[in-house]
């Protein structure tokens, strides 16, 4: 599974931490170009003229930007997003990324699990046809969780009718109509992480 | 008939839900229908609605058309039930297998509690709306007092058909998986040959038996 080659960017603060990663890589069987980018927005900006398959971050990089992380994640679906943790953990950021994991881990273990959504973002496919709009994202993401129409309309301020309107549009972009088909549709093009997930519940 | 299943050989399945023997030799249609008691009308509808082509005026005639439509159907049943519906759980369970991501965990669970759902409902088209439609040729006299009537027939019966069409759309649309070309497309294959049946069946129950019991309520 080595026979591509992984541009991997690396988002962390410290300087410690970069050369170490880079170090890490660098004398690891991965083949891999790898950069280093300052912000989301510094990523943004690289993404359209640069090849990015795999994003190392501290996941604290990602409060609060999630609206961000979603408009990136649409308009570039090619990348895969894995977070280093340095210790506190914010579960908003947890559900943004594809793996991660933490300083502690083995060389090994972080190695494979670099190597394994690497090549998982060289699999996905960027599709045209089925882009849903940010509202739509909401109104999936909910409904995924198992939410009624009353309670998606209620959470995002809308009537139940709008909440219908979005509904039908989701399928009829996506193809789907059951909610455990729309969850199985959310997770596999990263709209929400399996973890959120109660597999016993669908 | 031989020329017939060479050129389209899903005719078999209809064959076979007619409980039909498919060593066919030279007979033809109408002599085949004749040794097994099966309007030859009847026979050549079904086959055309397998074809593309709805049938212009119902092809019950007779209170034993009936019977031989709910026995057809009742056959079907028995297809989804021990063949086909078992055949795409043992796919999926060994594409979850071999690839143990959490994503086709969750196929195999939507697929199984789908799985539960058919056989709900066939159950109850075998034990509730089926008989009606046989006492109903049995007994009319007694039929004011009974609660069931085609109207329910049709309200219960549900597009089953729709869940596969999304667990297709996930594999050729969506889902990633490495490999495995050749289970895939089992799987694939054996998913359209059920949606194919069961839209027809569906066709079947919505053009024919259901059409046939409101003009008998009527009569």
């Amino acid at each position: 599974m080595n026979r591509h080659r992984l541009h991997i960017a690396i988002m962390v603060h410290s300087q410690i931490i970069y050369e170490g990663l880079h170090a890490v890589l660098s004398q690891s069987d991965i083949d891999c170009v790898i950069c280093k980018v300052d912000s989301l927005d510094d990523l943004e900006n690289i993404l359209p003229s640069k090849k990015v398959d795999l994003l190392i971050i501290n996941p604290l990089l990602l409060v609060n930007r999630e609206k961000d992380v979603r408009r990136i994640r649409k308009n570039h679906p090619n990348f895969s997003i894995v977070g280093i943790h340095l210790g506190i953990v914010d579960n908003h950021s947890l559900a943004l990324l594809d793996s991660s994991f933490t300083i502690f881990d083995t060389l090994e273990q972080v190695l494979s699990r670099l190597q394994k959504t690497g090549t998982n973002s060289e699999l996905k496919f960027p599709s045209n046809d089925d882009n849903l709009t940010e509202r739509e994202l909401d109104v999936l993401t909910q409904l995924v969780h198992g939410y009624s129409n009353k309670e998606i309309a209620d959470s995002l301020n809308i009537s139940i009718h709008t909440v219908v309107t979005h509904r039908k549009n989701i399928t009829a972009k996506t193809g789907i109509r059951s909610q455990s088909g729309l969850t199985i549709y959310a997770i596999s093009k990263k709209i929400i992480q399996i973890e959120d997930v109660d597999l016993q519940s669908h | 008939m031989f020329d017939l299943i060479e050129e389209n050989p899903s005719l078999l399945l209809v064959m076979q839900h007619f409980n039909f023997d498919f060593r066919v030799g030279d007979f033809t249609i109408s002599q085949l229908c004749k040794e097994k008691g099966i309007s030859e009308k009847l026979f050549i509808s079904i086959a055309n609605l397998y074809n593309g082509f709805k049938p212009k005026e119902n092809p019950i005639d007779s209170v034993d058309d009936v019977k031989q439509i709910v026995r057809f159907l009742k056959n079907s049943h028995d297809y989804y039930r021990n063949d086909k519906y078992p055949q795409i759980s043992a796919y999926i369970m060994q594409l979850q297998k071999n690839h143990p991501e959490k994503e086709l965990k969750l196929l195999e669970q939507f697929f199984n509690e789908y799985f539960a759902e058919v056989i709900d409902h066939l159950d109850y088209e075998d034990n509730v709306a089926f008989p009606y439609f046989i006492e109903f040729l049995g007994n009319r006299d007694n039929l004011e007092s009974n609660a069931y009537s085609a109207q329910e027939y049709s309200e219960h019966h549900t597009d089953i058909e729709l869940k596969i069409k999304d667990i297709k759309n996930l594999l050729l649309k969506y889902v990633v998986i490495n490999d495995d070309l050749n289970l895939r497309r089992k799987l694939l294959f054996s998913l359209c040959e059920l949606e194919y049946d069961l839209y027809i069946h569906s066709l079947i129950e919505e053009t024919i038996l259901i059409p046939f019991g409101y003009n008998m309520e009527k009569a």
